[in-house]
């Protein structure tokens, strides 16, 4: 696990991804046994069709099928909280790769050896992007368990692109974060600096429904592109993932030249 | 014959405070070269500048003929690199570093590796994060001479090592030397680079002072003494000495500062009965005085 930087940072989050995983897949776990009483629950249906628009549309997206187990699985764990997870675990892992490295003064130590700089920046994303996909795959693997455990009858295919789109929404605000790490090593501010456009995506996506003025904007939310073609549904849309990865790789590509081009901070 | 290193007209600002200023420095293949100064005099700056860590405002720096930031990675791969501020990573033992580093050099000679730690008392086995700061700073050390670099660019390498460990350095780097290989290494202590090195260019707030043989600075070198007598002894017998001043006479205590050989103050104390000498080591800022005094255009 020592040969290159890609490995050896792998190594280093293998507890983290370790209890995310658990965390993850517990939580998952938990929400789906809900889902038998939810669905026989009388009356709640109405309910939930009397909550303000605005209010559902924010928390839980479109619940028209709210009681299906497409609906559901939307409502309860894709729309919000599973890629807000999601994008923490990458966005933390993206922002500490270089600035976290440079904060505890190893990048020095690491930069002198002879490895150029955009390759140690291409091996740190390579760590992330494998993170990211295991921490997908455990989750998946916790989802299709569950569903046939509940009698949800939902496509384990259908579970694994929907799992696929939220690792590429995660990815590229990662990516965002690892990016402004190359740029400022400032570990922090890097993140800060995603969480903002990350927020405001989530939000143009989630309102654009609901308010108008926002209607014409909501395709450029990379939310959109997460779940605006219902992946759970309809599988993956090839244009939304070529938007997430051109992203990602956008994102990487400024970072590798502003990385290239600065001063390593002691 | 190839330089070891070479800037030229090397020039660092951050910001509105000056890194180093408009530095020529040519390093020779096979030489132990010390670069001197006071803490924050520039010589972090130059050295992370040669690695392509920081990029020069002006000037250039070449690493064994190599630009040090086209070919940055052909130069790291030739040079051992010791940080002064050493970071390393907490969460590994001291061998599972050393291997860390190695396969990143595409691998080393193992054996070497270990030898190496033997002889400076390195732990393989302990994680980092518990090792003192001494015991971190001999897996530094390792990891700086592992693959036999034909360079090593050592920033303030022996802070913090206790004066057996010491030692070994100096054998160390008497080996490297022996094999023709070069040092290029930092110091803020003028005792350490008179034992070890060959030459020893003198920096100050970021100005390249000079640079000199070892035998020529401690000829210039200036020395603190303190001679306790038995009894009282007459001034005269101490005025006038060669590279003698500042001599002061109270009852039977002699305090003076010698530049170069002390021979004469010596010869002149014999004369009466010594109970003690004490001989201050000088620090750099005297150094610097008795190095200009008298050729002040010398001083940036």
């Amino acid at each position: 696990m020592l040969r290159n930087v890609l490995l050896k940072t792998l190594r280093d989050y293998r507890r983290s991804l370790l209890w995310w995983g658990i965390g993850l897949a517990a939580y998952t776990t938990i929400e789906l046994l809900f889902y038998p009483s939810f669905r026989d629950f009388p009356g709640l249906n109405d309910m939930v069709r009397q909550f303000p628009k605005e209010l559902m549309a924010l928390f839980a997206g479109d619940v028209a099928s709210f009681f299906s187990p497409e609906g559901f699985l939307r409502a309860q764990l894709f729309f919000l909280f599973v890629p807000l997870l999601f994008i923490v675990f990458a966005a933390a892992f993206g922002s500490g790769a270089i600035a976290g490295e440079e904060a505890r003064g190893t990048l020095d130590l690491l930069l002198a050896h002879p490895i150029a700089r955009w390759q140690v920046v291409l091996h740190k994303f390579g760590a992330m992007a494998l993170s990211t996909l295991a921490l997908g795959g455990i989750f998946w693997l916790a989802l299709a368990a569950t569903t046939v455990a509940v009698g949800m009858e939902v496509s384990p295919w259908r579970l694994a692109q929907a799992t696929l789109s939220v690792v590429l929404l995660a990815l590229a605000f990662g990516s965002i974060a690892l990016a402004l790490g190359c740029a400022t090593g400032n570990r922090s501010l890097s993140l800060g600096l995603t969480a903002a456009p990350a927020l405001g995506a989530y939000l143009l996506n989630a309102l654009a429904p609901v308010v108008e003025a926002l209607q014409p904007y909501q395709k450029l939310s990379p939310f959109y592109w997460y779940i605006g073609s219902d992946p759970l549904v309809q599988g993956l849309d090839p244009l939304h993932v070529a938007s997430l990865l051109g992203l990602a790789l956008g994102a990487l590509a400024l970072g590798l030249i502003a990385f290239e081009r600065r001063d390593v901070a002691v | 014959m190839t330089l070891a290193l070479e800037a030229r007209g090397l020039t660092k600002h951050y910001g509105k405070s000056r890194g180093v200023e408009a530095l020529d420095l040519q390093v020779q293949p096979g030489e132990v070269f010390g670069f001197l100064g006071p803490n924050g005099a520039g010589k972090t700056t130059t050295i992370r500048l040669a690695l392509d860590l920081i990029r020069p405002t002006r000037g250039a720096v070449q690493v064994l003929g190599l630009d040090a930031r086209r070919d940055a990675v052909q130069v790291h791969r030739r040079v051992g690199y010791l940080p002064g501020e050493l970071a390393l990573y907490d969460n590994l033992t001291g061998g599972e570093l050393l291997r860390y580093l190695a396969n990143l050099r595409g691998g080393v000679a193992w054996p070497y590796v270990e030898e190496l730690a033997e002889r400076l008392g390195c732990s393989f086995t302990q994680r980092i994060a518990t090792l003192s700061t001494g015991n971190r700073h001999k897996v530094g050390l390792v990891q700086a001479f592992m693959h036999r670099p034909e360079l090593l660019i050592l920033d303030e390498p022996t802070v913090g090592l206790d004066p057996l460990v010491q030692q070994v350095f100096h054998q160390l780097v008497a080996e490297v030397k022996a094999e023709g290989r070069t040092v290029f290494l930092s110091s803020h202590n003028l005792a350490e680079v008179e034992r070890v090195c060959d030459r020893v260019g003198i920096i100050r707030e970021g100005r390249l002072v000079a640079v000199e043989r070892v035998e020529a600075l401690k000829a210039r070198a200036l020395r603190r003494l303190e001679i306790h007598f038995a009894s009282p002894v007459p001034r005269d017998a101490f005025i006038g000495l060669p590279g003698v001043r500042d001599v002061q006479v109270h009852d039977a205590v002699v305090r003076c500062a010698v530049t170069g050989s002390v021979d004469a103050v010596i010869k002149a104390a014999a004369c009466f009965e010594v109970v003690d000498i004490v001989s201050h080591e000088p620090n750099l800022e005297e150094v610097f005085l008795a190095y200009y005094s008298g050729d002040a255009s010398h001083v940036a």
